[in-house]
């Protein structure tokens, strides 16, 4: 259900952490000490953070035993993009009916004031 | 720190601005009572048989859409923050979970109404607090690097 992959996708994208290691991995593929290197991080706690965005489904790792390379994985993220921009829509139309309801609400205020 | 890290720079979260050609104290007014919100909220053709709101710092809405096919899809929450007629902060539920955090600001200049809206899209609000660019279009920036 792609309700589920938001939750884990938006909960991995909250982490200012996990978001640089994305964006380092849009460059190319990485493994864990390349990654560890430009944060002060410890690897494990490196580690921790790809076990969340491979959860995700953001990334994958390679078979490899030792290097285990991390990639990108584009389609969740596009899915979170997609939902965004159908959600922004929603928004966006609600406010074009909230902006005919205004008229007639300044209508109705001002015949009320009339009446008085 | 990596160069591109400045693309993935900002959390999950949505920026609206919308100014309506009406007094602020009427487009505050619009979000305060089922009444009027079940004639604006949710874009047409859908329906809201079910609006139900305790406007008060605490208290619940309940809504239910509807689709022309008779789908139904349920948005609840509660208010958080109430300040009258500037700031409305409400948290909810959509998509099975999903928590997401709303704040609307109220602000009005020459009759007209600037609406901001504000959503983040977990409930660690403050490490998104002034963050002024939408996620749609770091996402946007990101999956391009991807191309």
């Amino acid at each position: 259900m792609l309700a589920e992959h938001l939750d884990a996708t938006f909960a991995a994208l909250a982490d200012p952490t996990r978001r640089a290691i994305l964006a380092r991995l849009a460059s190319g593929e990485a493994n864990v000490t390349e990654l560890a290197k430009p944060f002060d991080m410890s690897q494990p706690a490196i580690s921790k953070h790809l076990k969340v965005l491979e959860r995700a489904g953001l990334i994958s790792r390679g078979r490899d035993a030792q290097s285990r390379p991390c990639r990108l994985e584009g389609r969740r993220l596009k899915e979170a993009t997609e939902w965004m921009e159908r959600y922004r829509r929603f928004w966006e139309q609600s406010f074009d009916r909230l902006d005919e309801y205004l008229v007639e609400l300044k209508k109705k205020e001002r015949k009320n004031a009339r009446n008085k | 720190m990596p160069e591109t890290s400045s693309v993935v720079a900002r959390p999950p979260e949505l920026l609206l601005t919308r100014v309506f050609d009406a007094p602020r104290r009427l487009v505050f007014e619009a979000w305060t009572k089922a009444e009027h919100v079940s004639r604006w909220f949710a874009p047409r053709p859908f329906t809201m048989p079910r609006c139900e709101m305790d406007f008060r710092p605490g208290g619940v809405f309940r809504f239910v859409m509807r689709a022309p096919d008779g789908w139904e899809h349920p948005f609840e929450g509660a208010f958080r923050e109430i300040v009258a007629p500037e700031r409305i902060v409400f948290t909810g539920s959509i998509e099975e979970g999903n928590a997401v955090v709303t704040t609307l600001t109220f602000a009005e200049h020459d009759g007209k109404t600037t609406l901001t809206m504000h959503q983040t899209f977990t409930l660690e609000s403050s490490s998104t607090r002034g963050a002024k660019e939408g996620w749609t279009l770091t996402l946007n920036q990101l999956e391009e690097q991807l191309r």
